[in-house]
């Protein structure tokens, strides 16, 4: 089978520092895959390469053996990478539902004219995607904050936000950088839940970043070990997590593994 | 907003275009005046409000328009509906051509990008004095309709219609894809081009639309006054037009509405201080910036929802 994301030695370099080193790695279509490593292993730089926020320096990222690599980041997202974000990144003053409507606007085939007119086209396009996310923030349960502004909901569910808006395109790939950072034990369990039944029920492909082992051992097919930009270990949770080199990386630097 | 809004809102519109009719020709000008900044306002504040982007040049596309209207009625005998939608496009087109590289800046450096573009019009017009007239001006042709001349009440239903259709318009806009792509650019550009969304097309289309208003303002101000010159167009009217959405209520179409109307009747209690009216206008401005940063709409939307609560309690009783 054609692996759905494929990164043949990727490096990225900021001035003399290289970030990323000669990374490859082949993800298979829904499959989920674990992005582990200590801080500043580079991991959030490959996904920032892969999306085109960072520039690559040498290497290939191919998407369905598309070469996408080096595409702005519109484009790559276009093509069906999402991404949720770290610290989220919401439209802070806009309502939980124009967020998700927002995940939804590069599909929605509304022109200008359309939109100004009022035409009948433009609105059907709205009525639909209205729907599809109150749909969304059903499955995510955020229904009751559709109309709240997010600058006035907690961190957590604005991290539950951050997943409904990138699944509102339904993407090919999604990658998640950190999805349960700052979230309580029980509230990371049910992310974690989350992610998985959807994964399962819509076939999405996973690259999930994660400090905490212990989520990843649930949640991964496989996981992939970072260390200084390079890649140290692959292979299922068990594997990876009685290799010496990733334990002494982890121990080395802190002790994250054991969390 | 719903529908027996718009319903009372279209109503009231009318009733006040018909009795305008059986006012003297002074008030008529002024709510004309008035409409026009509306119109101005309306454009600046989906691109300042909405997308994020700040422009001191605005009354640069105002010139823009009012002399290519001019211009083309003056030198090709076209009737004013002809060469105001010219003037509007062209100034749209000018707004692309400022567009395309002030989308790779921001803040500080906008601004004076936008800053340098006003200087570039005001030039250009003074220089060109055998075409515009320079700083002397231009007398605009009396505009028509069937061989009769318009008087202002005419001119006054003309631009009331255009100021309606553009509220229209930009309302569906503004709610529409196209204004939550102009916010999600303002409030977060990083995630919007996660979603998809090219940053740079949104901004760029935000430019051309703010500019092209402006352009028809410019045409409209044009056919109301009958004579145009550079220091209508200067630095001194873009300030104004940004005390009209940040008095209004910045990203709010009822706030740029608010805004220049009120901005617009204040000259006329001014009148008596007049020499000091640019001053008025700056304490104005900073008043609100600090006191009232997201503008009267606020004060507006917050008394009609305690009018409402009161309703509903005395409802319950």
């Amino acid at each position: 089978m054609h692996p759905r994301l494929r990164l043949d030695a990727l490096s990225v370099r900021f001035g003399g520092i290289q970030a990323v080193q000669q990374v490859s790695l082949q993800i298979a279509p829904g499959e989920i895959r674990g992005l582990i490593g200590p801080n500043g292993a580079g991991k959030t730089t490959a996904i920032n390469a892969i999306t085109g926020a960072v520039p690559v320096f040498s290497g290939d990222v191919f998407l369905d053996d598309t070469r996408i690599t080096g595409l702005p980041t519109h484009a790559v997202s276009r093509l069906g990478i999402r991404r949720t974000f770290q610290h989220v990144e919401p439209f802070s003053e806009l309502t939980l539902l124009e967020n998700v409507l927002l995940g939804l606007s590069s599909t929605m085939n509304v022109s200008f004219a359309a939109a100004a007119l009022h035409w009948t086209s433009a609105r059907s396009a709205e009525k639909q995607a209205i729907e599809e996310s109150y749909a969304l923030l059903e499955r995510f349960d955020l229904l009751p904050h559709a109309q709240v502004r997010a600058a006035e909901l907690p961190f957590g569910l604005l991290k539950r936000m951050d997943l409904a808006r990138a699944l509102a395109s339904r993407p090919k790939l999604l990658m998640m950088d950190e999805p349960t950072s700052g979230m309580s034990e029980s509230e990371a369990d049910a992310a974690i839940r989350a992610a998985r039944e959807l994964a399962e029920e819509t076939g999405v492909t996973l690259l999930v970043i994660e400090h905490n082992m212990r989520v990843m051992m649930a949640l991964a097919h496989s996981i992939t070990v970072m260390n200084q930009g390079k890649v140290i270990a692959e292979g299922s949770p068990s594997q990876v997590q009685a290799n010496p080199a990733v334990i002494d990386a982890y121990l080395g630097e802190e002790s994250d593994a054991s969390r | 907003m719903s529908s027996s809004h718009k319903t009372i809102l279209a109503v009231g519109f009318l009733v006040l275009m018909g009795a305008a009719a059986g006012l003297g020709s002074y008030p008529v000008y002024l709510m004309s005046l008035a409409m026009i900044n509306v119109i101005a306002a309306v454009g600046l504040n989906m691109l300042t409000g909405n997308a994020g982007q700040i422009s001191l040049c605005h009354s640069s596309f105002m010139a823009i328009g009012a002399y290519t209207s001019t211009l083309i009625s003056a030198h090709w005998g076209l009737p004013f509906w002809v060469s105001i939608p010219m003037g509007t496009v062209l100034a749209g087109l000018a707004g692309g051509l400022l567009g395309a590289p002030a989308t790779r800046l921001a803040g500080i450096y906008l601004a004076l990008a936008t800053l340098g573009f006003l200087q570039i019009v005001q030039i250009t017009i003074e220089e060109l004095s055998s075409i515009t007239g320079g700083v002397r001006g231009l007398n605009v042709p009396k505009a028509s309709i069937a061989g009769t001349e318009l008087s202002d009440y005419p001119k006054f239903l003309i631009i009331g219609l255009s100021c309606a259709a553009v509220i229209w318009i930009c309302s569906n806009l503004m709610k529409s894809r196209v204004g939550r792509e102009f916010d999600a650019v303002r409030l977060s550009p990083h995630a919007a081009q996660a979603m998809g969304l090219s940053i740079s097309r949104i901004k760029l289309s935000a430019f051309m639309l703010s500019a092209a208003l402006a352009g028809l303002a410019g045409g409209l101000q044009a056919l109301l006054v009958g004579f145009i010159d550079p220091v209508e167009f200067g630095v001194s009217a873009s300030l104004r037009h940004i005390t009209f959405i940040v008095v209004g209520g910045m990203g709010s179409m009822g706030g740029s509405v608010l805004g220049a109307l009120v901005l617009s009747a204040l000259p006329e209690f001014l009148r008596p201080v007049k020499e000091y009216s640019d001053l008025i206008y700056v304490a104005i401005l900073l008043a609100f910036l600090i006191f009232l940063p997201r503008g009267l709409i606020t004060l507006l939307t917050s008394l009609m929802n305690r009018v409402r609560g009161i309703g509903r309690a005395a409802g319950r009783t």
